[in-house]
């Protein structure tokens, strides 16, 4: 498959943040990350099923310093069973969405629960596995309800605004992350379509970009989608394990296959688990990719610092990307060059 | 009782043994086609499951994984019940048993899948292919130590049980030939397996979840000296010491025997075969032929026990005792409860551990002991249990179509006779005792199934059918195969 990156390489890596934990500080198999007030970090935690413990959200900050968890498995207020997107509000409140209870939960800053809204059903306004959600300029919040194949918006308490995606010959197939550009259109990682699909304000289809394939400007499966202010477009390409960047035209500017190093809370348990750590200085975790049959999941099962179920991509105030990984439990955090 | 054509009998007979059972309708649809072909087409089709991994992965991370039994368990189950191959899923069920590896050393689901991967890729293929697989597997190469069989100082226990579990049986070899054979294999290793042992023993999933095994030959750790092995010299390496054992008789034997156990009718457990002649002679050495004349091939060992008189005859049909997992298989395809994953397969797969097999971990190297061992009183009620549950349970699309498919073949009403042997049919056309078939005539009665006008009152009539379904998930011939 292709890895290429651009001599003068579009992005930089920062650092790596997260660590494999059943409970406290850390995740078991992240799925979304929203940034929210303060720049505090919330990423959702979807776990085993069922494993009521391991199944949160876990605040931090972009230093690694750690604020606490919230949440979990169930269906009272501030509970959630298949817990998958995130998006933060003005008000620094965290909105996440529940594939399985079909609804949308809203928590505070601190993660005190406030409560929770949306029903299962194929009609206006009613879900059926809502899976990425992200808020337009006007504070509505737009919805993948991906089993209805279509993108719906919502006021924040869960007014239905109006509903796209679903109806002639572009429709969405299973669409995973949303992001809004800044002139309200909608960007959805369409994800059994092998594409990016834009929508303007209305909900009218603007374009796609991307076809099937593991090439420069192919998708397979992408599972999440940020736009900047300049509107690059940055998908997590899941099929393909990477992220991939391309201009507000669509043109390719750069793969990335991952550069994951030890976060600081895993430098930290090394330091007190030398058993695991002596051996594993001594270990090749970056084998020879060539040797996998080109099956990028299996590349990123034996490379360590790979991407491994990227699900995620987002960005901050300051133009940062966050890639957040299912299956290494961890968030790769990138720069701009220029 | 309504008569059951001999044709229709084998059919599913067949289909109960190299799959997962079927229904009314896919036996239809089978028996349209021809035995012979049936055969042909289970064994020589290649993986051409409709199973989206892609969807599995999105839904399930743990399953994508598959750090542990339950991610990966789960990952199986949902194959079994969506297999378009069933057989390659049932091959694979085989092997698990034969070259029982467990989770409870290995403590790491992803090198377990990628071990299952495996043995449905080459399950029906070459022995000797299955053997060179299964050597350098990284799953087995931690459960069975050859991690730490090093060049003077081996570890047997990889080339003892090579021997007797996994090809020849006790009493085909010596001592020294089990400590020949592995002096071959020394040096057949993983990479970082400092490491990866390490975190095996401390069952570690920092700092990143656990790592991908991969297998890794280290050549300076292998004994290349001379080796005489099974009355062969030479500086034998592991591939030569496969050749040779694939060449044995006593292997045609032992595989021979497993086939038949597994396929055919249960034998006694593996440890008192050196003890006890086989219980059908002349279909082992029908076998044993095949699988010479096949070059040690499975598929074609498979295709001929298959089309064989011994494995056709009525005196094997209802002679085996489905395995949790085979029980489970049959019910949940018929419920058609999973035709996307979805977040129930967790639950289904430990019920399958309740009723006494956790996939992907046997209890020991020996696997699971069938026939009998299967039923004691705790995993009998299990297993009943799930089968009227699931099989009573209106809410699943299979059940509804089943029921349906009962009231469209009656006229305004349904006899308890009817009613018995339409459900019967409809679950893959069991055959019961008398004794039992006129048991469940006696509760379709007493409920009240032959009092309904279907024309009026269909949602009584469904829910009754539902309850008869959900009575004869209970009979014996149901748990059985």
């Amino acid at each position: 498959m292709t890895t290429t990156q651009t001599k003068n390489a579009f992005l930089k890596y920062s650092h790596t943040i997260g660590i494999c934990v059943m409970d406290g500080r850390g995740f078991m198999f992240p799925v979304d990350t929203t940034i929210g007030k303060d720049g505090r970090m919330h990423t959702v935690s979807r776990a085993y099923v069922p494993a009521t413990a391991q199944l949160r959200i876990t605040m931090y900050d972009i230093d690694s310093e750690y604020y606490g968890i919230y949440g979990g498995y169930g269906e009272g207020l501030g509970e959630f069973r298949w817990p998958t997107g995130m998006a933060a509000d003005a008000e620094g409140n965290v909105y996440v969405s529940d594939e399985q209870n079909n609804r949308i939960n809203i928590f505070s800053h601190e993660g005190d629960p406030i409560q929770h809204w949306g029903e299962l059903g194929t009609g206006e306004g009613q879900l059926m596995g809502p899976s990425g959600i992200a808020f337009d300029n006007e504070q509505n919040l737009v919805v993948a309800d991906h089993l209805n194949n279509r993108i719906q918006k919502f006021t924040k308490d869960g007014t239905f605004i109006m509903s796209f995606g679903n109806t002639g010959e572009d429709h969405l197939r299973m669409p995973w992350g949303v992001c809004v550009g800044q002139d309200n259109s909608v960007y959805v990682a369409d994800w059994a379509n092998d594409r990016i699909a834009k929508y303007d304000a209305s909900g009218s289809f603007v374009r796609g970009f991307g076809t099937s394939g593991s090439g420069d400007g192919e998708f397979k499966n992408p599972s999440g989608v940020a736009v900047d202010g300049e509107g690059y477009i940055y998908v997590t390409d899941w099929g393909n394990e990477r992220l991939v960047i391309l201009d507000e035209d669509g043109n390719f500017i750069e793969t990335l296959r991952g550069q994951a190093t030890i976060s600081k809370w895993a430098d930290e348990y090394f330091e007190g688990n030398y058993e695991e750590a002596e051996p594993r200085s001594r270990s090749n975790l970056e084998p020879d990719a060539g040797q996998f049959g080109g099956d990028p999941h299996e590349e990123s099962a034996h490379i360590e610092k790979f991407f491994w179920g990227p699900t995620s991509v987002k960005i901050d105030d300051s133009g940062r990307i966050y890639v957040t990984e299912s299956n290494r439990h961890r968030v790769q955090i990138f720069e701009r060059t220029r | 009782m309504v008569t059951t054509s001999p044709d229709i009998k084998l059919m599913a007979h067949l289909l109960r043994r190299a799959g997962f059972g079927s229904t009314k309708a896919q036996l239809d649809e089978y028996l349209s086609v021809g035995y012979e072909k049936v055969v042909d087409g289970l064994i020589d089709e290649l993986d051409s499951s409709r199973i989206d991994d892609a969807l599995v992965r999105r839904y399930f991370p743990d399953q994508s994984v598959t750090h542990d039994t339950s991610g990966a368990g789960s990952y199986w189950l949902y194959r079994l019940v969506s297999t378009d191959s069933p057989l390659r899923e049932k091959i694979a069920l085989f092997w698990h048993n034969v070259f029982a590896t467990g989770y409870t050393k290995v403590t790491n689901g992803k090198p377990m899948s990628d071990q299952l991967r495996m043995f449905r890729s080459h399950g029906l293929g070459k022995l000797d292919e299955l053997l060179l697989k299964l050597s350098k597997d990284p799953a087995m190469i931690i459960w069975l130590d050859n991690v730490d069989n090093h060049d003077g100082a081996i570890n047997e226990n990889y080339g003892r049980e090579l021997l007797e579990l996994f090809s020849m049986g006790v009493g085909n070899y010596s001592e020294d030939d089990i400590k020949e054979c592995s002096r071959a294999f020394t040096g057949w290793s993983i990479a970082n397996s400092d490491y990866i042992k390490e975190l095996a023993i401390r069952n570690s999933i920092m700092p990143y979840g656990k790592l991908a095994w991969r297998y890794e030959y280290k050549e300076d750790d292998h004994d290349d000296g001379e080796k005489t092995f099974l009355g062969r010299k030479g500086n034998f390496n592991g591939e030569e010491i496969i050749k040779i054992i694939c060449e044995e008789p006593a292997t045609a034997r032992f595989i021979s025997r497993h086939l038949y156990h597994f396929f055919v009718a249960d034998e006694p457990p593996v440890p008192s075969w050196p003890y006890k002649d086989p219980q059908d002679m002349e279909a082992i050495a029908i076998l044993e032929k095949a699988y010479f004349d096949s070059g040690y091939d499975i598929g074609e060992m498979i295709r001929v026990l298959f089309k064989s008189d011994f494995f056709k005859s009525e005196t094997c049909h209802y002679k085996k005792i489905k395995s949790p997992a085979e029980l489970a298989g049959n019910v949940l395809r018929t419920t058609e409860e999973f035709g996307t994953p979805n977040i129930r397969i967790s639950e289904r797969n430990s019920q399958v551990t309740f009723m006494g097999q956790q996939l992907l971990n046997p209890p020991s190297v020996e696997g699971w002991h069938q026939g009998l061992e299967w039923i004691e009183t705790g995993s009998l009620t299990e297993r009943v249990n799930f089968a009227s549950q699931h099989l009573g349970d209106l809410s699943k699309p299979g059940v509804r179509k089943i029921v349906e498919n009962v009231i469209s073949q009656a006229g305004d009403s349904m006899s308890g006779e009817e009613c018995v042997d339409q459900c019967l049919s409809q679950l893959g056309a069991i055959q019961t005792s008398d004794y039992i078939h006129n048991t469940l005539i006696e509760f379709a009665e007493e409920n009240g199934i032959s009092g309904i006008d279907l024309a009026k009152d269909k949602d009584t009539a469904i829910q009754k059918i539902s309850e008869v379904m959900s009575v004869v998930a209970s009979v014996p011939e149901f748990q059985q195969s």
